[in-house]
């Protein structure tokens, strides 16, 4: 972590409100860019990027500098988003139980579909998606986000990409 | 749809933040920030528990207190408390459940005990005549109930790691075959007076027999069906001798596999006849079409029994060498969980991709697997597409059961929508043991795969694999199915059977082969067939063109030996029938006796008749007489892994030098390595 950004923080969490306006400048594109990975769209996005900035308010002071700042500010996005998801009720009720193709529709309703898709594999499929895939993290920075072991993002990635190229032969066992 | 192409999706994502959108959310977030700022100014604890602001009683009450002591601010203290809670449940818990399995360890002696205790009661004591009853007992309980016996033993052990509850329902089983040696004791002590025995001693009974069930597992499951050797027989008595032709080769290379490993073969795991004929054999090749095959008569003097004769019989059917029949194949894999060793699957993956290289590139093939379930791998598909054939085939994997019939069902299916009118149609068959789902009665499905060999879809079988080989179904369903069975251990001798031999695997060139030898009584007093144990037909089978028989492909050769002794020698092991009549010799002195030999063309139904006489003083070609000792080295080494029963002192070193001398031109190395195999007996005979 830079000097910098380590001051800014600090003097953000007395207080400081030009400090706070800046740590949020300079990292609103980070948390939109990654909201829009993990949403599909763009409005959504937007929503989920403005709650994270509120939520970065209410606890930055509980910011420890245990951890990287970047990490720790994934870890809240992703806890903003996830609340977000909750609260939308209808949970991409178009879903679709085939394999997406590329190709068939424009990119953003392909990129809804597949994101459908891993969200039903189970916890965790979206954001490890979203983080290696989307972000282009390593698969140690993604499991240092998410705070499991670095083989449970593989094995993840590994299935989604399993499921994403499945034909199965009848008789053969994968 | 792969990783690329969702990398690309999230590429493309629009992210450029909004301005609007982004100072909105500055905006938010600052308001919240200054909210934050003045709460935390007014109190300096706004999130959290409040509890400690709230007025509460200068003395606690004793709840109170205990609770404050639980939910204590200190985490330190917080953690220290609800761990030691949790060590206490723990602390109980063990008991508890060590408390479980000992209890239920305790209960199965004192049932059986009962059960034993019971049987006294029926059974009339004493057996005091017995020097030691307890041997005595054991030895005719084993003798008397042996299933009772061993059924009863893996309930007992099962039930030591069992619940009380299971116990009570394994119990009664147990009782049962209890009860069944009782009776069977009581039938054969009629009235007699019976041991008593104490529990404790029974219970070693049981024990004992338990180290034999462990001592069968460590063999190995491999099922051979156990067959008499062919016995001597008096010419004057039963002077016709009648069998059908054998091409397999599976018992030599099981028996090799073991001698490899160290140990000799099971004796039911010889079969003389398959080790003789598993060499190719270099004998005149037939010179007319319409004939298949050569016959080529030998006598030799017997190396083990000094004035006895050995006749050798050796048949060459003919080679294609120009034109190929097409050929329509379904390989029929075994995909199921036992597959899964190095010496398996990946070997039948292996021998399949070398039979490919002989195929021509429109003949067809597809692949049909079965484990829990069978299903098509591969649709019938054209050898010229080889990498796809190959790429189907190194996708297979092991797991699950083994439901071998319906694969077979399957498989016929498949060649018989692709069924090749005056080509070869055959299903191969590779699998390292038993049906265990679908038809398991082997009965059931030799009788399907007899009537579907009428359609003209032939069946070959593979066996892979040791420790759960079931030999006999093996040779049943190859029988039945007009094909071959060969056992592959290595991929040498897939290379041997698949390529070198392919030709003769696949295209047969006569069916029903049958061979009938009529031994004259003037000048041969008794003889004994070495081998074809398990093909022996009765003598008015030979004529009748219903029975079925072995089939030849092309270019296989066939060798037959019988051992002989001529009148004249006083070799023979029966004595002189008092009141035999004296053979009558009608001009007819020089002859042994006369071969006759039917066969039918692969699509004739009627059979044709070749037939020669067995001459005395016989004139054969050295080249055929080394072969024929050769021949004779292998079955002499075949009788002494059974156990040598008519070769006296001959032993394994006679067999080294016979093999020695006549390995002739052995283009493939296989005598070579014969010879070594006989050295690898020696070695493990004197362990």
């Amino acid at each position: 972590m830079t000097q910098d950004l380590q001051e800014i923080i600090g003097r953000a969490q007395r207080g400081d409100r030009d400090a706070f306006s800046r740590l949020v400048e300079d990292h609103y594109a980070t948390i939109f860019r990654f909201a829009c990975r993990y949403c599909g769209n763009r409005q959504d996005a937007e929503d989920v990027t403005q709650q994270a900035c509120i939520k970065l308010a209410r606890s930055l002071a509980q910011f420890r500098f245990e951890s990287a700042f970047s990490t720790w500010l994934y870890r809240l996005v992703i806890n903003c988003a996830r609340d977000w998801l909750k609260s939308q009720c209808k949970r991409e009720s178009d879903e679709l139980d085939e394999i997406p193709v590329p190709g068939k529709q424009e990119s953003t309703v392909l990129l809804h579909q597949v994101i459908a898709l891993v969200d039903r594999m189970g916890e965790g499929f979206r954001e490890s998606v979203a983080l290696v895939l989307g972000m282009g993290m390593t698969h140690a920075e993604a499991a240092a986000i998410l705070e499991v072991k670095e083989s449970t993002v593989s094995w993840r990635l590994h299935e989604i990409r399993k499921r994403l190229n499945d034909q199965v032969q009848p008789g053969v066992e994968r | 749809m792969n990783e690329k192409e969702l990398e690309k999706l999230f590429a493309g994502v629009d992210d450029e933040p909004d301005a609007g959108a982004q100072s909105r959310a500055l905006n938010a977030a600052l308001q919240v920030f200054d909210e934050e700022q003045s709460t935390q100014k007014n109190t300096s604890a706004s999130q959290g528990f409040a509890a400690g602001d709230r007025l509460t009683s200068e003395h606690p009450s004793f709840g109170r207190r205990i609770m404050q002591f639980i939910s204590s601010n200190n985490p330190t203290q917080r953690w220290l408390y609800s761990g030691m809670a949790s060590a206490a449940v723990l602390v109980v818990g063990v008991f508890v459940a060590l408390q479980l399995p000992q209890y239920s360890g305790m209960e199965w002696p004192a049932a059986v005990t009962q059960d034993v205790r019971e049987s006294e009661g029926i059974a009339p004591p004493q057996l005091t005549t017995l020097s030691d009853p307890w041997d005595d007992v054991a030895a005719e309980v084993a003798a008397i109930a042996p299933q009772s016996a061993v059924r009863a033993e893996p309930e007992r052990r099962t039930s030591a790691d069992m619940s009380p509850a299971a116990i009570s329902a394994a119990a009664a089983p147990s009782r049962k075959a209890e009860s069944d040696a009782r009776r069977a004791s009581k039938q054969l002590l009629l009235g007699g007076p019976i041991a008593s025995f104490t529990g404790v001693q029974s219970l070693a009974l049981a024990d004992a027999d338990g180290a034999v069930v462990a001592g069968y597992q460590q063999v190995g499951r491999d099922r051979f069906e156990t067959v008499e050797t062919n016995p001597i027989k008096r010419t004057s008595a039963e002077p016709v001798s009648t069998f059908s032709i054998d091409v397999d080769t599976a018992s030599y290379s099981f028996v090799r596999r073991q001698l490899n490993s160290g140990v000799l073969p099971q004796k039911a795991a010889v079969r003389l006849e398959e080790m003789v004929n598993y060499f190719p054999y270099d004998y005149p090749l037939p010179t007319d079409r319409s004939q298949p095959f050569s016959t080529n008569v030998t006598v030799l003097d017997s190396p083990w029994k000094a004035g006895n004769k050995l006749v050798h019989i050796g048949i060459q059917g003919y080679d294609i060498l120009e034109s190929q029949p097409r050929t329509n194949l379904v390989f029929l894999l075994d995909v199921s969980g036992s597959m899964n060793s190095p010496d398996k699957l990946p070997l039948v993956k292996q021998s399949m991709g070398l039979l490919l290289s002989r195929l021509q590139p429109q003949d067809t093939v597809s692949i049909v697997v079965y484990a829990g379930a069978a299903g098509t791998v591969l649709e019938p598909t054209p050898v010229r597409d080889k990498q796809k054939i190959l790429a189907a085939l190194n996708r297979l994997q092991a797991g699950g059961s083994t439901a071998g019939a319906e694969g077979i069902q399957l498989a016929y299916q498949l060649a018989e929508s692709q069924f090749i009118e005056d080509g070869v149609n055959r299903i191969i068959l590779a699998t390292d043991g038993d049906f265990n789902v679908g038809i398991n009665n082997s009965e059931e499905l030799k009788g399907f795969v007899e009537r579907k060999r009428a359609s003209g879809v032939f069946l070959s079988v593979l066996g892979f694999g040791a420790g759960n080989y079931h030999d006999a179904l093996m040779q049943a369903l190859a029988q039945n199915g007009n094909g071959i069975a060969a056992y592959i251990d290595t991929l040498g001798e897939a290379q041997k059977v698949l390529v070198d031999e392919a030709t003769s695997a696949l295209f047969p060139i006569a069916k029903d082969v049958k061979i009938q030898v009529e031994f004259n009584p003037a000048t041969v007093s008794e003889y004994r067939l070495l081998g074809y144990e398990t093909r022996m037909l009765a003598e008015e089978d030979f004529n009748n063109d219903a029975v079925d028989a072995g089939d030849i492909g092309a270019g296989h050769s066939v060798t037959a030996i019988y051992e002989i002794t001529p009148v004249s020698s006083d070799s023979g092991v029966f004595s002189q029938s008092r009141y035999g009549e004296a053979p009558v010799s009608e001009g007819k002195s020089d002859e042994y006796g006369y071969l006759k030999l039917r066969y039918k063309l692969p699509d004739e139904d009627t059979s044709r008749l070749l037939s020669q006489p067995i001459v005395a003083s016989s004139t054969a070609s050295p080249d055929v007489m080394r072969e024929a000792r050769f021949a004779t080295a292998v079955a002499g080494f075949a009788q002494l892994l059974q156990g040598g029963k008519y070769t006296a002192d001959w032993d394994y070193t006679d067999a080294i030098t016979m093999a020695q001398a006549n390995r002739g031109d052995d283009l493939y190395g296989y005598r070579a390595e014969f010879i070594q195999l006989i050295r690898k007996a020696e070695v493990a005979a004197a362990l």
